[in-house]
C-alpha cells in the first residue's frame, strides 16, 4: 500500500469538514451583498412580461455551483412572469439549460411557447451573439426540439436585441465577456451576469464601467438570492459547508505559514 | 433507488478515488467521460446546429446559397488527406479573417476605450474632498499598465511605478484566489450533497 | 494556392467584417448576418472534424494495443451517445438525456471538484508570505475568504464592506489594466492576421 503523504491528510481534513457540516443540516442566516441585491432588483422591477434571453454559457463541470445560481434566477424570472428565451453557447450547457428551464417553468405553471422557449446551442459564440443582434430568427430558425421559430407566440415580434430587455448570462467562464464586448458594445443589449465565484473578479471591471448592469456570483450569491426570493435551494443548503471549508482553507494557510516561519527561524539560528 | 442515481454515485466515487492515487478504476471512468463527452458534442452539434442552420433549409430548397458553407465545411475534411490537406486552410482563413475583422472594433471600443473612459472620474468632488476610490483606481490602472510595459527597462521612477503595480496585481491575484477557492469548494459541496443525500441517503 | 489563396480569403473576410461594422445599410446588415451564419456552420464542421479525429486516434491506438481496455470503454461511451440520440431523440427524459445527467455531468463535475482538494493542499504547502508582495496576495485572499464566510461577521461587522471595497477598487483596477493590455494585444494581432503578417494559423507545411 502506498504511504500516505501530507497532502492526503489535507484532503481527508477537507472531506471531513464538508461531510460533517453537511450532515448537521444547519441553515445559516446571511445578508444579501450589494451585488446580488442589484441583480435581484433588476429582475424584480422589470415590467411584468419583459422578454429576457437566458444564456447557459457553462460546462457540466461547474453544474454543482451553477445549478443553484441558475435555478434561483429562473425561479425569480418565472415568478415575475417574464418571458424567457433560453439559448446556450457551450454544448454542455445545452441540456442543462433545457432541463433547468423545464423544471423551474413547471414549478410556476409556465407554458412552453408562450412563457418560455428553448432555442438551444450555437457553436461559435461570437458569431452567434453578433448574428442574434441582426436577427434571432435567422440565427435560430428552429428551437431546440426542431420546431420552427415562427410557430411560438412568445417569439412573434421578437426580431433582435431591440425586443429584449436583457441577456442573463449564466457562465462559468469568459463567455459573458463576449456578450458584453460584442452584444452590448455593438447592439446595446443590456447584459446581466450570474456567474461562478471564480469568474467574479474577471467581470468586476465591466460591472464598474456599467457595461454589465448587474452580477451575482457563486454559491454564496445563490444563497443570498434564494433568501431574497424567499425560496431555499442548493445555495442555502450548502452555506454551512461553504463557510466551514473557507475556515479550513484559512487554517491551512495559517498553519503552512507558521511552519514556514518556524523552519526559517530554525535554519537562521542553526 | 433509481438506476441513474446508483450509476452516478459509483462513477462519482470512481473519480474521487484519484485523490488517493491514479488507479485503473479512475482511468476507466476518465476514458468513459471523454468518450461520452465527445459523443455528446457530436449529437448536439449535428442535431442542434447543422440540421437547423444547414441541412433543413438546404434540402427544403429555401436557401441554396447554403451550398457555400457546406463546401467550406467539407473542405475541413481535406486535412485527413495529405495531398489536398492545404485546402482545409480556406475555411480556416474564412473563420480567422471573420474573427479578426469583428474583433478589432470589439477590442478597441467594447474593451479598451470603454474601460479607459470608465477610469476617468473626478478625483476631487465638488466640496473639495478627495475621491479616494477614484484615485486608487487611476493609480492601480497606471502602475499596473507600467508593469506590463516591457519596451522600457524597469529602472528609476518608472521602475518604482511598475513596482507599485505589482502590489495592485497581488491584490487582484489574492482576491481571485479567494473567489476561486470558494468556487472549487462549492463544486465539491455540490457533489457531496449528491452523495450524502441521493446516493447514500445519510442527509435530508 | 497552398498559402496565398487562404491568406486572400482571410484578408477579404477580415476587411469585409471590419467595414460592415460602420454601416447600417440593409445590404451591410444582410451581408453581416449571412457571413455570421456561414461562420457558425463552418465552425460546426470543425467540431465534427475534431470528433472524427478522436475516433480515428482511438481506433489506431486500440489496434496497436496501447491502453486498449480504457480506449475501448472510451469508444463505447462515444458511440453510445449518437446511437441513443438516433433511436430515442434528444428531448427530456430520453436515454440520451439520462446518459448526460447520470454519466457525463456527475463525472465531469466530480473531476472539477477534485480541484477543491488540490487547492486545499496548495494552500498549506505553497501559499507562503515569503516577501511583501506575497504577503499582500495572502492577506487579500484571506480577507475575501473570511468576508464571504459567515464567521467573518464575528471579527468585524465592517469586514464585508472592506472586502467589497478591495474588490471594487484596487483589485478591479489591476484587472482593468490586464484587460486593456489583452485588448490592445488582441487588436494588433487581429490587424496582423488580416494583413497577413501573422500566419501561424496556416501551419508549417507549404
Amino acid at each position: 500500500m502506498k504511504k500516505l503523504e501530507a497532502r492526503h491528510f489535507a484532503f481527508l481534513g477537507l472531506f471531513l469538514v464538508v461531510t460533517l457540516t453537511m450532515l448537521l443540516n444547519i441553515k445559516l442566516d446571511m445578508k444579501a451583498s450589494p451585488y446580488t441585491q442589484a441583480l435581484y432588483n433588476y429582475i424584480e422591477f422589470l415590467p411584468e412580461g419583459s422578454t429576457l434571453i437566458v444564456s447557459f454559457d457553462h460546462e457540466a463541470s461547474s453544474l454543482p455551483e451553477i445549478r443553484p445560481i441558475a435555478t434561483a434566477v429562473l425561479r425569480h424570472a418565472f415568478r415575475k412572469k417574464h418571458k424567457l428565451i433560453g439559448v446556450s453557447l457551450l454544448a454542455e450547457g445545452t441540456l442543462i439549460g433545457y432541463r433547468l428551464m423545464r423544471e423551474t417553468a413547471g414549478e410556476h405553471g409556465a407554458e412552453y411557447g408562450t412563457d418560455y422557449v428553448y432555442l438551444g446551442f450555437r457553436p461559435q459564440y461570437i458569431a452567434a451573439i453578433l448574428a442574434m443582434g441582426e436577427s434571432i430568427e435567422k440565427t435560430y430558425p428552429q428551437d431546440y426540439l426542431g420546431n420552427p421559430y415562427g410557430q411560438f407566440e412568445l417569439l412573434k415580434g421578437v426580431q433582435n436585441y431591440d425586443d429584449i430587455a436583457a441577456v442573463v448570462s449564466i457562465a462559468d467562464g469568459s463567455l459573458t465577456t463576449h456578450w458584453i464586448e460584442y452584444g452590448q458594445a455593438r447592439y446595446g443589449v443590456r447584459v446581466v451576469g450570474a456567474v461562478t465565484a471564480a469568474m467574479v473578479t474577471t467581470y468586476d471591471p465591466y460591472l464598474a464601467s456599467g457595461q454589465m448592469y448587474a452580477m451575482m456570483g457563486g454559491l454564496r450569491g445563490a444563497a443570498e438570492y434564494e433568501k431574497l426570493i424567499g425560496k431555499d435551494g442548493g445555495g442555502a443548503r450548502g452555506m454551512l459547508a461553504q463557510s466551514s471549508a473557507h475556515i479550513y482553507v484559512i487554517l491551512l494557510i495559517v498553519l503552512g505559514n507558521i511552519a514556514y516561519f518556524s523552519s526559517r527561524r530554525t535554519k537562521g539560528s542553526g | 433507488m433509481e438506476m441513474g442515481t446508483i450509476i452516478a454515485g459509483i462513477l462519482t466515487l470512481a473519480i474521487l478515488s484519484f485523490l488517493y492515487r491514479d488507479n485503473p478504476i479512475y482511468k476507466m471512468a476518465e476514458y468513459l467521460l471523454i468518450g461520452v463527452s465527445i459523443g455528446y458534442v457530436l449529437v448536439i452539434t449535428w442535431t442542434n446546429t447543422l440540421m437547423s442552420l444547414l441541412f433543413v433549409p438546404l434540402f427544403a430548397g429555401s436557401d441554396l446559397w447554403l451550398i457555400i458553407p457546406l463546401i467550406l465545411g467539407l473542405l475541413m475534411w481535406a486535412r485527413f488527406h495529405k495531398n489536398i490537406a492545404s485546402l482545409s486552410r480556406i475555411p480556416i482563413g474564412f473563420m480567422i479573417g471573420s474573427g479578426a475583422g469583428v474583433a478589432i472594433p470589439a477590442m478597441l471600443y467594447g474593451r479598451t476605450l470603454r474601460q479607459l473612459s470608465a477610469s476617468v472620474t473626478p478625483l476631487v468632488d465638488s466640496s473639495g474632498v478627495p475621491n479616494i476610490s477614484g484615485i486608487v483606481v487611476i493609480a492601480g490602472l497606471l502602475t499596473t499598465l507600467s508593469y506590463f510595459y516591457f519596451s522600457r527597462e524597469h529602472k528609476g521612477h518608472f521602475g518604482r511605478l511598475a513596482k507599485v503595480g505589482t502590489f495592485f496585481l497581488m491584490v487582484f491575484f489574492g482576491t481571485t484566489f479567494g473567489y476561486t477557492v470558494m468556487s472549487r469548494m462549492s463544486t465539491f459541496i455540490g457533489r457531496m450533497e449528491f452523495l450524502l443525500t441521493d446516493f447514500l441517503r445519510l442527509a435530508n | 494556392m497552398g498559402r496565398k489563396f487562404p491568406l486572400a480569403v482571410c484578408f477579404l473576410f477580415g476587411v469585409v467584417m471590419f467595414i460592415q461594422y460602420f454601416s447600417q445599410s440593409t445590404a451591410a446588415r444582410n451581408l453581416n448576418q449571412t457571413i455570421l451564419d456561414y461562420w457558425q456552420i463552418v465552425f460546426a464542421f470543425t467540431l465534427i472534424v475534431g470528433v472524427f479525429s478522436f475516433f480515428k486516434n482511438n481506433v489506431t491506438h486500440i489496434s496497436r494495443g496501447a491502453d486498449r481496455p480504457y480506449r475501448v470503454v472510451g469508444l463505447i461511451g462515444f458511440c453510445s451517445m449518437p446511437i441513443l440520440a438516433l433511436i430515442w431523440g434528444i428531448k427530456a427524459d430520453t436515454p440520451f438525456m439520462w446518459m448526460f445527467e447520470n454519466v457525463q455531468a456527475p463525472m465531469q463535475s466530480t473531476v472539477f471538484a477534485l480541484l477543491a482538494f488540490f487547492v486545499a493542499s496548495a494552500s498549506f504547502r505553497g501559499f507562503r508570505a515569503r516577501s511583501l508582495p506575497a504577503a499582500v496576495l495572502l492577506i487579500s485572499a484571506l480577507l475575501m475568504l473570511l468576508s464571504r464566510s459567515n464567521i467573518g461577521g464575528y471579527f468585524s461587522s465592517g469586514l464585508p464592506e472592506v472586502a467589497n471595497w478591495v474588490r471594487d477598487y484596487p483589485s478591479m483596477a489591476a484587472r482593468r489594466a490586464i484587460l486593456i493590455g489583452i485588448g490592445l494585444g488582441s487588436l494588433t494581432t487581429s490587424l496582423r492576421v488580416i494583413i497577413g503578417i501573422e500566419r501561424t494559423w496556416l501551419g508549417g507545411e507549404k
